[in-house]
């Protein structure tokens, strides 16, 4: 039972972390090389609303999140919105330049010190017991319960809300969305502020949970095999890869050898290029524009 | 007339304006270092101690009249970078000492800088290279309170003193080369202790969720578990145990930022082993960092300048001690025979001699957090190792 809760852990970390990466690669066929930075600086905006709201920890919380939102739709109508137009793979390069600011402006703003934003709300971690004797800590929990919300909800919103159909339309056809009077930029940078969000706030949980330093951008790194195994364009992909990612990780921990953990991600990445390089619920279509 | 004046005016100006004397020869000192990127934490407040040790020393006087110009770079724990710093402290600013704080995959390229342009090169903070230990490279110099081999023996040790040999041990590492040597090393030397390996679990730099290396540890039945590694994946590994209900005893290596996660996690089964005291024993020299650290408005607590203030100790003693201070030869010269009294934030003098750049003797303490007293009490005084 304590496998698979860790493997719905892992699983929930990657998902909540991966749904960045489809959501700006399925507006606008962007690889945003900057999320795992940006999920960190969502985390490190805790740190500086826990201590401006530290009588106020749900607020300091909410309101890390939405700036982290903020911060997305920044980041297109500053950043990218230039780019647009440009050839993708300068659009890519200029999100790894982004990684590279975002890195360093964390170390000079927060520097190089381990933060426990937990503490620093004077918040607890309790751990919950499950049938079969199997534990789980609050936060973790708090993030399975966050992936489900948020992959539910973005559902909701690309079916069925307006600006939902109006994404999924400028990432089918951006000339012919426009024509129709979509804004894209509009577009654009909802997704940007969607993805940078939903990356906040598994950054802000996994600080919860366990503590924060400037490794954290590297966990990002990790979330990007699961994005690319479901197949970059789909959010239904994004979380069966994230599960298979984690199943086949926790899995190796627990009856191979440890040491594998770090590879067997890229392992399942190299076998699913090699059969399906689209991945699970990507299309043809989409690697043909790639 | 008129233009003559301004000609003397000019001069007059010149010379006030030239920076003083002293600068020009003031003895200087190059450091590499991980100031940036994912491993900072562990190298930066070394640096910044050490740094505010400098300046506390240039106010007072510096090294018999001579000021110490610390010229800083940051590395970001790439070894190009390293190697490139290290290059344009010995080819353009001519320093008589180069020093590296920063990953073991940057001391190839600064070694080899450092060798060929016949400068001392010093590891402070970071792991200390095999080439320190007797037989000494007679270049490489090292204060950093770690080190291999005599780490886990110490450990082990404690743990025998503690809870006998029979006792089944778990260890952890991260998956860097240094880490999992030393705990394959201390797994050999466990089992030859008579003690039960039951789990050694590697994990990667970081990993999302420890709870599937931890659940190894529990399930295995581990009574104690050794790890040495970065803080970071210690600490982690630690807390994943406990929830999940684990109830040993765990046993850390003391990084700098081991007093304040003492303060912070207060678990009385979880100790940790270090050679440079804590500063709950409230020292006088540990009141020197802290003031130091205050008046400069320090970006890092004053608990974690312990490795850079004793980088500070040595660097001071090595110049005092060279006979002449502006040639590295004469630097390394004095390196090569230094007793430098640390004050009580190691367990004795630091000694270098012609065989041996490491020190003569470890000294190790083990503290943990006692719920009873609210605070950091020490388990175990110094034990010392003689280093051969």
């Amino acid at each position: 039972m304590q496998l698979a809760v860790n493997i719905l852990v892992l699983a929930a970390i990657y998902a909540l972390i991966a749904c960045g990466y489809v959501l700006i690669y399925r507006v606008s066929r962007v690889l945003n090389l900057a999320h795992g930075e940006l999920m960190m600086l969502g985390a490190y905006m805790l740190v500086a609303t826990a201590s401006a709201f530290s009588m106020s920890p749900v607020m300091a919380v909410v309101i890390a999140a939405l700036m982290s939102l903020a911060v997305g739709g920044m980041v297109y109508l500053f950043l990218m919105r230039r780019m647009t137009g440009e050839m993708v793979l300068a659009a890519v390069l200029t999100t790894v330049a982004l990684g590279i600011l975002i890195r360093g402006a964390v170390i000079l703003i927060w520097s190089a010190q381990q933060y426990h934003p937990r503490a620093m709300l004077g918040w607890g971690n309790p751990v919950i017991t499950l049938p079969g004797d199997a534990r789980i800590s609050l936060y973790a929990a708090l993030l399975i319960m966050a992936t489900v919300v948020v992959y539910g909800g973005l559902f909701l919103f690309l079916r069925f809300g307006r600006w939902g159909m109006r994404m999924r339309a400028a990432g089918q056809d951006p000339l012919l969305a426009a024509q129709r009077g979509i804004n894209l930029h509009a577009v654009f940078a909802l997704a940007w502020g969607l993805s940078t969000f939903t990356g906040a706030l598994a950054g802000i949980l996994i600080a919860l949970d366990s503590g924060l330093d400037s490794t954290m951008v590297m966990i990002g790194l990790k979330a990007f095999p699961a994005a690319l195994v479901g197949g970059l364009d789909s959010l239904a992909g994004a979380l069966l890869g994230a599960l298979i990612i984690a199943a086949a990780e926790v899995g190796v921990i627990r009856f191979i050898d440890p040491l594998l953990a770090d590879v067997v991600p890229f392992i399942v990445l190299i076998a699913m290029l090699v059969i399906r390089p689209w991945g699970l619920f990507g299309t043809r279509e989409e690697l043909d524009r790639v | 007339m008129k233009t003559m004046n301004w000609s003397i005016l000019v001069g007059l100006a010149t010379v006030l304006a030239a920076p003083p004397a002293l600068a020009q020869d003031a003895l200087k000192i190059g450091l590499t270092g991980a100031l940036t990127g994912p491993v900072a934490g562990t190298y930066a407040p070394a640096v910044e101690g050490l740094r505010l040790y400098i300046d506390r020393l240039n106010k007072a006087g510096g090294v018999n009249g001579r000021q110490i110009e610390l010229l800083l770079q940051d590395d970001a724990s790439e070894p190009s970078r390293a190697a490139a710093n290290a290059k344009r402290f010995l080819t353009q600013d001519g320093v008589v000492m180069l020093l590296n704080a920063s990953l073991s995959s940057t001391y190839a390229p600064t070694i080899a800088e450092a060798k060929r342009a016949g400068v001392p090169l010093l590891f402070t903070a970071a792991a200390c290279p095999p080439e320190v230990f007797p037989p000494a490279d007679p270049n490489l110099f090292c204060t950093t309170a770690f080190g291999t081999e005599y780490d886990s023996r110490a450990a082990l040790n404690f743990i025998k003193e503690t809870a006998g040999t029979e006792v089944k041990i778990g260890f952890q590492a991260m998956a860097i080369p240094v880490s999992r040597g030393e705990i394959d090393y201390a797994e050999n030397l466990a089992k030859g202790m008579g003690m039960t390996s039951v789990a050694k679990e590697i994990t990667p730099p970081p990993a999302p969720d420890y709870s599937p290396f931890a659940s190894n540890i529990s399930s295995a039945g581990a009574e104690w578990v050794w790890s040495w590694a970065p803080w970071g994946s210690q600490i982690k590994t630690f807390e994943a145990l406990r929830r999940l209900g684990w109830e040993g005893n765990y046993l850390a290596w003391a990084h700098l930022e081991a007093e304040s996660e003492l303060e912070r996690v207060k678990d009385p089964g979880f100790y940790v082993l270090g050679a440079n005291a804590l500063f709950a024993e409230d020292l006088p020299v540990m009141q020197e960092i802290t003031d130091a650290a205050q008046a400069a408005g320090a970006e890092y607590p004053a608990n974690q300048m312990t490795e850079g203030w004793i980088a500070g100790m040595v660097i001071e003693a090595a110049l005092a001690s060279a006979e002449d201070p502006g040639s590295a030869d004469s630097v390394r010269e004095a390196m090569s025979g230094l007793s430098v009294d640390t004050k009580g934030l190691r367990g004795g003098s630091l000694e270098w001699t012609e065989e041996n750049h490491f020190r003569t003797q470890q000294h190790y303490k083990v503290y943990r957090w006692n719920p009873e007293s609210e605070g950091i009490e020490t388990v175990s005084g110094w034990t010392t190792f003689d280093v051969e």
